[in-house]
């Protein structure tokens, strides 16, 4: 078994240890003898429909993510990674490259920037900068990451929040919702890295990429998971 | 406003006092914090007297930068004044100064120089009080960024402050810092930059350099030679310098190249410097040394050394040193910390390259241990699983003191502790009460 994991911009896009997720994946993947290969797609790259099992998309500054956001909609990447994502392709998306996958981003000062369309939400630049440990609660599980956003993200009608806050800000720290969930992509404001301290999160991604590739129900055999959850644990004790 | 000023100092040197006498610290925050409350003006009023005042910032090197500028200008004779435990806010320079004054008019007459180490937000606050001759702009990198918002902004931020200073003002920049560069344009005055032959620094990478241009001095012909420090030549209109700098790796040959230009620029002989260097022992935490664990104890090692890391950039350039160093009987305590001054967003972790570590040549086959520890022990642990290192070999111990005393026992060979900041503090604190250091406020 193989996954190709596609970093989507992790040159520019790159801020408060999102490259942990994909060491996560990789090694996690690693470890039950699924060979992984980490295929970079940034600036000017073109992407086909079907070479990536997996996207990953960091948060980035200002200045980048306007680059990306106008690279996204020339080079014709944004329109595949939609595509792949209908046909339940999975994607890990946060901060900033969340908020590059929803309807639009409008900044401070500046014209909106259009996003690709991927989640039902849209952002709007605040003056508030909502920093701190986060935890969530999936329907079966809490996760714990730490945040550190300006944007205020909301979730248009028929959008599915990723979970709902039990500490922290999430979307927009009004309606206590935080990311939003799409098929099998994912958007947060999660940082931390996020996941290796959500072990069972990870395997969830890597899960429904044999789901999808392999077209059957390949079990993922069990790991000695001791640090990741004592790590998990104490996060969650000492921000809880 | 004379009477607040000397009720302001006689406050402050109290404070010293008595943190002093109860060793709650050096005195080198209170005093100035209390103090600014009396008398806010007391930082410019104060250090107007001082003829010359160089300001240092950057996320990483301004400690040592500071610390050995002030070793090559007192060797020269010159009087010195700084901040020099790290205190590098408001508060800490208000400290140094009240601790140095004479009351009843807050008299500094005697000193020649004044070496300011800034916090890379506080800059902006405080150079319009100081009003520098000399400022050095040492790197930009990720750190603390749940303090300071983005790299990007804090750049900004120092070229607004540049804007408003008189051209009389002489701006050292690191070249290799594409970041800093963009400061050119924004100051009036004289603005020289130095940096290291076939390097630049991007982001939080050192990349080999393409179509550079060209920097005003560059260290050339470098040879790394382990911990015992990094050789090099400097091309000046006199010809070809040799220097011997007794610290490790390239970053801190951009700390060195920092002082030297500032104390050029003083007129400190080229002569006295390089004799300078050659008794000068780092700053606190700064690859240092220290004899490990009191005699009696069974196995004979070969003593301590401590390497602070604080962020991504700064980690990744003491895995680089330590990767060629690391033999079989070492071991590594690594303290990770989740304090106000340690950042409390622990994520940078992700990005420093811990897998150095773990791909260390001559470490491959060892028996080899570590220990994490600190507030965030678990994550770090984490972190090191994913670099590589086998679960049974990393010991978890939140506890500073019981990680140091399980990291010495039976120790054979030598044992880096790499701790954050207020781990370091922490470190420091075990070691004087063991007898093995000396406080940090006495040393200099």
């Amino acid at each position: 078994m193989k996954l190709t994991i596609g970093y989507l911009y992790g040159d520019c896009m790159n801020i408060y240890g999102d490259r942990g997720n994909i060491i996560a994946l990789q090694k996690r993947a690693q470890w039950r003898g699924i060979g992984v290969e980490v295929k970079n797609i940034s600036l000017k790259d073109k992407l086909k429909a079907g070479e990536v099992d997996l996207f990953f998309f960091g948060g980035g500054q200002d200045q980048a993510q306007a680059l990306v956001a106008k690279d996204l909609e020339e080079s014709g990447k944004g329109k595949i990674i939609k595509e792949e994502i209908e046909r339940g392709v999975p994607l890990l998306s946060i901060c900033g490259g969340y908020q590059l996958l929803g309807e639009y981003y409008k900044p401070h000062d500046g014209p909106k920037l259009p996003g690709v369309n991927l989640f039902p939400v849209y952002t709007v630049a605040s003056y508030d900068r909502m920093i701190g440990n986060i935890i969530v609660k999936l329907t079966d599980q809490l996760i714990v990451g730490f945040e550190n956003h300006s944007g205020k993200t909301y979730l248009k009608e028929g959008g599915q929040p990723l979970g709902k806050v039990i500490k922290g800000f999430g979307n927009n720290g009004e309606d206590h919702t935080e990311g939003c969930i799409y098929k099998n992509a994912v958007g947060c404001y999660m940082h931390g890295s996020l996941l290796p301290k959500n072990p069972q999160f990870t395997d969830w991604f890597i899960q429904k990429v044999l789901d999808i590739k392999y077209g059957k129900k390949i079990k993922l055999s069990p790991l000695d998971d001791d640090l990741e959850i004592k790590a998990y644990q104490t996060a969650i004790s000492r921000f809880g | 406003m004379q009477a607040r000023k000397i009720l302001a100092l006689t406050v402050g040197k109290l404070i010293f006092k008595i943190t002093t006498i109860l060793k709650i610290g050096g005195g080198s925050a209170a005093p100035g914090l209390y103090a600014l409350k009396i008398y806010p003006d007391l930082v410019s009023d104060l250090a107007s007297q001082i003829p010359q005042t160089i300001v240092i910032t950057g996320t990483n090197g301004k400690t040592t930068t500071a610390r050995m500028l002030a070793h090559f200008a007192t060797s020269s004779g010159l009087k010195v004044i700084r901040n020099s435990t790290g205190s590098n806010l408001e508060r800490g320079i208000a400290s140094a100064l009240i601790s140095c004054s004479h009351l009843p008019t807050g008299g500094l007459k005697n000193f020649d120089l004044a070496i300011w180490e800034l916090d890379e937000a506080a800059f902006n606050q405080i150079v319009p009080k100081l009003k520098p001759q000399i400022i050095i702009c040492l790197n930009i990198f990720r750190d603390q960024l749940d303090r300071y918002g983005e790299v990007d902004s804090i750049v900004k931020k120092w070229c607004q402050t540049l804007k408003n200073m008189p051209p009389n003002t002489t701006l050292f920049l690191n070249g290799d810092d594409h970041k800093l560069l963009s400061l050119k344009k924004c100051f009036k005055g004289p603005v020289f930059t130095f940096g290291v032959e076939n390097y630049k620094i991007r982001g939080e990478e050192h990349f080999k350099k393409v179509g550079q241009e060209k920097l005003d001095l560059e260290a050339l012909n470098v040879t790394l030679l382990g911990l015992d420090g990094v050789k090099f030549e400097l091309k000046e209109s006199d010809g070809l310098w040799d220097f011997l700098l007794p610290l490790p790796g390239i970053y801190h040959i951009y700390d060195f190249l920092a002082a030297y230009v500032a104390a050029s620029k003083l007129g400190i002989e080229k002569k006295v410097i390089i004799q300078a260097l050659k008794s000068f022992s780092p700053a606190f935490g700064r690859v240092e040394k220290f004899t490990l664990p009191p005699p009696g104890w069974r196995h004979k090692n070969e003593g301590g050394y401590i390497l602070l890391i604080k962020n991504p950039t700064g980690a990744t350039q003491v895995f680089e040193t330590l990767k060629g160093e690391l033999k079989p009987e070492d071991r590594l305590l690594i303290a990770l910390n989740d304090n106000l001054a340690d950042g409390t967003d622990v994520s940078w972790i992700w990005d420093a390259d811990f897998e150095l570590l773990q791909n260390s040549p001559r470490a491959g086959s060892r028996d080899f241990l570590i220990f994490a520890s600190g507030t965030r022990a678990s994550d770090l642990a984490l972190r090191l699983k994913y670099a590589g290192f086998k679960p049974e070999a990393i010991l978890v111990e939140n506890n500073l003191k019981k990680a140091l005393q399980q990291a010495t026992e039976g120790l054979k060979g030598r044992l880096f502790i790499l701790p954050t900041y207020t781990a370091m503090l922490g470190i420091q604190k075990i070691l004087v009460q063991q007898g093995l250091k000396k406080h940090y406020w006495k040393e200099d």
